[in-house]
Parts: structure tokens; C-alpha cells; sequence
């Protein structure tokens, strides 16, 4: 006996946004497992935003402070870096606070998965305490350099990763240029060498600096080509004798960008081969290196299309255990034949039958055709005697005796 | 108007033909008369389903009183008309029906859906490699007989 599913209060599922009656079974639904992992993974990567400025910290400055902003989904609440000094600080300290930490245990409890996810979503003390230490050793460094950078940069951005790229050019700028070999990438790759190539025509407009801080590698080997970019003629100047003059470009670069976000024009003599483009109604170059196999390709399909177009009815595979498989199967290739002109046998017997289990027979479907041809065979046989025998003509009845008078009167 | 839409049937030939020629589809035989009333409204609802069953299903109509027929009429022992017998691949296909006859059905259909009800099984069934089907029409809507042994 199944027992009565218990009705319980209707909640509001905040994973799900909908309200429900299941109780706490809820939270074991799929659909509520799937969404709660999009909802998780979503946290996480603001989480791992944070924990980036908990590595690096870097300045936060005062017209910034108001976009740098994060929801803890936990605590249903919208942190602020109001009043903060450094970037996402009042985030870090709240991430690492006993309260939060009770929200995440009460919110996986409701919801969720196991509580080893915990420490995904909190901060511990000591990660802290590090942070703490360098802010403070940032804060001596920076006194001086913060309010230069600030007169440079005057577009506002609202990403806060390009805090910490300004952060690294202020630093760059500071630092002797023959003490370092190598910088940060700062740009992304595409845009920098567009910004920097010396191709004739090419107007340095600026370009559209979509600057993400957490693509930091520093290299070691100055490049020479960048693989898939037909403008590596000229290297990024990542070398030491020409970083001072660099350093100039990256500037003014660098206000030009954020001032008006420009596009940068590629000249097009260089875009333009021999070949022709677009406009010039030329092949794509993809085609070009396949002409030999794209045509056999395109026959193979056509070949493929009309073979599966003669098989009559459907091209998917069907069920081989399906009523008359065999049949059927034969019954395809016999038309197949047909149609294309072989002479087959198209003339169907006439005492052909279907295979049919009759009404008043017990056993087999081919004892009830054998049965109904016997029946046949009979009615013919009757049929045949009855039209066989002649038509026997009505006469009227001589008797012996006038038979044999009649006799001889005819012999005498 | 139904004989516009559906084939009408009156040699063996053309009988064997369309159940050779029909493959992979449930075939619906009807038997019948055109003049009789009850196989006019057999053929109106068949009809009117024709399109909706098109892709896995064909009717033909055969008429009872051609002379080339009767072989059929009696190795399909019918005794009340209209008669609709179903074949799929050339294999007849039993309905059970709660009837005494499961070879077939006999009678009108009350509505089209029905009818496209009891195709859509034998389709399912015969997919399946069942020779006979359980009918989906509940008992009021099945039309009643007594089957006679030879006259009996």
C-alpha cells in the first residue's frame, strides 16, 4: 500500500525561482540539481573574480568605487565598495565573516548538494590576513604614483580587471626600462600588433582596448609571428632597446583608447592577394585547396540521394522483427529490379493468397490457404461435374409394348 | 465524394496488387457495397481519415458484388458487410475486439478518431512483430453481430 503523499506548504525556491508544494523533496528533482549547478557555477566565478584581487590587490579608486559591486546570493545582499580603499575589499572581508559562512551551511542544507562545496564559496582567514599584509605594503607604494595615473586615464571603465592592468602600466612606468626585460601582455594580442604594425595606410586610429587582466603570461622570447595573423611582420617591441620609445606609443595608445573606443583600419593592399575577395566574387580560400574533393564529394551525396530516392518508402532503419520484414524486404528489391527494367517476374500467379488466419480455423496461417484451397478444388470438381453432364431432354414415356409393335412395324 | 478520394476495387488482380505493393503501411480493405447505408458512412469516415493516416496507412475500397471478388469474400469468410480486413506487409492482421470475429472488422465506425485509433495500433503492433492487437475502441462505440457457422 503506497502511503498518501504528504502535502506540505508552498515554498519559494530561489534555485528554481518558482514556488512549490514538494517540500523537501524538492531539492532532489533534476531539474532543481541542474539548475542549482548553473546557480552555483555562476557564484563560483564571482568568487574567483574576487579571489583574484584577494592575490593581487590593487587600489580601488573613488569613481570606481560605486560599479565595484558583488551579490552574495547567500546572504541575499549587495556588497558595496563604499568607503573601500582597495578593490573589492568590503567582499573579501564579507566572504571570510562567520555570517556568511552560516548562509552558505543553511543555503546547501535547503537546496543542495553535500556541504563539501563549502569552501568554494567562502574565504578563509588566512587568505585574509595575506591580503591584508599586501594591501598595506601596496598602500606605502602607491601614495606617490596613484594620483599620476589618475590624471593619464580619464575614460572610466567598468570592468574592474582594467584596474589592475592601469595598475601594472603605472608600474611599468616607474620602473627603468633597462631593468626589465620582458612586460606583462597588457592588450589583447590582435588588437596590439594592429595598433603597432607599420604598414603603409595603416592609420593609427586607436584601438578598442578590451583589456582582460587575467591574461598576464610574461614572456620571455620575443615574437616573432604570431600564428594565424597575417600582420606579424613587425614584432610586439617586447625588447629592452626599444621599450622607452614603446613606451610613448603604449601612452598614447593608451589615451587615445579610452577616450573614443576606435577602430583600427588595415590597409587593404596587404588583405588583398592576387586572388581576389569577397567583392571581387573570388573562391574562399577553403574551397580553393578542396576543388578536387568537393565535386567527388557532392557526386558521392547525389549518388547517395538517388539510391536511397529508388528504395520506396522510408530511408531510417526499420524494425527487422516488424510483421513481414523478410517480405517486405524481398518485395523491395523485386520493384527495385522492375523499375529498373530487368523482366521479372511481374505477373503474379492468380491463385496467389495472402497470408490471412481465417474465422472457423484452428492451427497455422498456411493450413487455413491449404485448407481454403482444398474447399477450392472441390467446388471446382462439383462445378465441372455438374457442367459436364449433358442437358437431358424431357420425353414422353413408350411403353414396352408400343416400343415393340412400333419395332415391328419397322421390321416387317 | 468518397469514391473521388478512395480506390475502388472490383478484380483480383488489382486486390493482389495493392496488398504486394503496400509496404511497410497498414493496408485497410474495406468490403462492402456502395449503395448500402451503413457502408456509406463506413466510407465517410474512412475518407475523412485517409490524410490523417496517409503517412503509415492505405484504404482501398472493394466492392462485394464483382464476380472476381468472391474468391476473396470467401477466404476471408465475410458474411456481414461492411467488412474491413487490415494487412500489413502482405500478413493479415488479427483486431481483438471483444467480438467473436478477430480477423476483422465488421461494422461501421461511429467516429473518424475511432477509426484512426485502431490503424495507429495494428501500425504499432505489426511494428512490433505482433500478428494481433488489442482494439482501442471502447465496447459501446464496436458494433455487435452474430457470427453464423455455415448458416448455422
Amino acid at each position: 500500500m503506497k502511503k498518501p503523499s504528504k502535502k506540505s506548504e508552498i515554498e519559494y525556491c530561489k534555485v528554481c525561482r518558482l514556488h512549490h508544494d514538494h517540500g523537501s523533496r524538492h531539492k532532489y528533482f533534476p531539474r532543481h540539481k541542474y539548475l542549482l549547478s548553473t546557480f552555483l557555477d555562476r557564484f563560483r566565478t564571482k568568487i574567483a573574480d574576487v579571489r583574484f584581487f584577494l592575490k593581487n590587490p590593487s587600489v580601488l579608486r573613488p569613481q570606481e568605487q560605486s560599479q565595484n559591486r558583488v551579490w552574495c546570493v547567500f546572504c541575499d545582499e549587495d556588497i558595496v565598495e563604499l568607503g573601500s580603499s582597495f578593490a573589492c575589499s568590503k567582499a573579501i572581508n564579507h566572504f571570510a565573516s562567520s555570517d556568511h559562512l552560516g548562509n552558505i551551511k543553511q543555503f546547501l542544507s535547503k537546496n543542495g548538494p553535500a556541504m563539501d562545496c563549502i569552501d568554494d564559496f567562502r574565504i578563509t582567514e588566512a587568505n585574509v590576513a595575506k591580503w591584508e599584509k599586501k594591501c598595506q605594503s601596496l598602500g606605502n607604494e602607491d601614495a606617490s604614483s596613484f594620483k599620476g595615473s589618475c590624471e593619464q586615464l580619464s575614460g572610466t571603465s567598468n570592468d574592474i580587471h582594467n584596474k589592475l592592468a592601469f595598475k601594472t602600466m603605472d608600474k611599468i612606468e616607474n620602473v627603468p626600462a633597462h631593468h626589465i626585460n620582458v612586460l606583462p601582455l597588457q592588450y589583447n594580442t590582435n588588437e596590439y600588433q594592429i595598433s603597432h604594425s607599420e604598414l603603409p595606410g595603416v592609420a593609427h586610429y586607436g584601438s578598442y582596448l578590451n583589456m582582460d587582466a587575467s591574461h598576464l603570461p610574461l614572456r620571455t622570447d620575443p615574437p616573432t609571428n604570431l600564428p594565424g595573423n597575417g600582420f606579424g611582420k613587425h614584432s610586439i617591441p617586447f625588447r629592452s632597446k626599444d621599450y622607452p620609445s614603446n613606451q610613448e606609443e603604449e601612452n598614447k595608445q593608451i589615451k587615445g583608447s579610452y577616450s573614443s573606443p576606435v577602430m583600427t583600419s588595415i590597409s587593404s593592399s596587404h588583405s588583398s592577394d592576387a586572388c581576389g575577395n569577397v567583392h571581387s566574387g573570388a573562391p574562399p580560400p577553403w574551397l580553393d585547396a578542396n576543388d578536387g574533393n568537393s565535386s567527388n564529394v557532392q557526386l558521392n551525396q547525389s549518388d547517395m540521394s538517388s539510391f536511397q530516392a529508388k528504395i520506396p518508402g522510408k530511408t531510417r532503419k526499420l524494425n527487422p522483427n516488424r510483421v513481414g520484414a523478410a517480405w517486405a524486404e524481398r518485395r523491395k528489391i523485386e520493384m527495385e529490379m522492375e523499375k529498373r527494367g530487368h523482366a521479372m517476374n511481374s505477373k503474379v500467379d492468380a491463385d496467389w493468397l495472402p497470408n490471412f488466419g481465417r474465422v472457423w480455423q484452428s492451427g497455422t496461417r498456411k493450413e487455413s490457404r491449404k485448407e481454403f484451397e482444398k474447399e477450392k478444388r472441390k467446388l471446382i470438381k462439383t462445378e465441372s461435374i455438374s457442367t459436364e453432364s449433358e442437358p437431358v431432354e424431357i420425353q414422353p414415356y413408350i411403353s414396352k409394348r408400343a416400343r415393340r409393335e412400333s419395332g415391328e412395324n419397322g421390321s416387317g | 465524394m468518397s469514391s473521388l478520394l478512395l480506390k475502388t476495387l472490383t478484380k483480383k488482380e488489382e486486390i493482389d496488387r495493392i496488398i504486394r505493393d503496400t509496404i511497410d503501411e497498414v493496408l485497410v480493405l474495406r468490403f462492402g457495397r456502395c449503395t448500402d447505408t451503413v457502408c456509406l458512412q463506413h466510407d465517410d469516415i474512412l475518407a475523412k481519415s485517409v490524410t490523417d493516416v496517409s503517412k503509415f496507412a492505405k484504404v482501398a475500397l472493394v466492392d462485394v458484388d464483382s464476380e472476381d471478388v468472391q474468391v476473396y469474400v470467401k477466404y476471408f469468410d465475410i458474411t456481414w458487410f461492411p467488412s474491413t480486413v487490415f494487412f500489413f506487409n502482405a500478413h493479415h492482421m488479427k483486431l481483438d475486439s471483444g467480438t467473436a470475429d478477430h480477423t476483422k472488422w465488421v461494422g461501421a465506425f461511429h467516429i473518424k478518431q475511432d477509426f484512426i485509433d485502431v490503424v495507429e495500433v495494428i501500425y504499432r503492433g505489426a511494428m512490433k512483430g505482433k500478428m494481433i492487437v488489442q482494439c482501442p475502441v471502447p465496447p459501446e462505440r464496436i458494433p455487435k453481430y452474430n457470427l453464423l457457422y455455415k448458416d448455422v
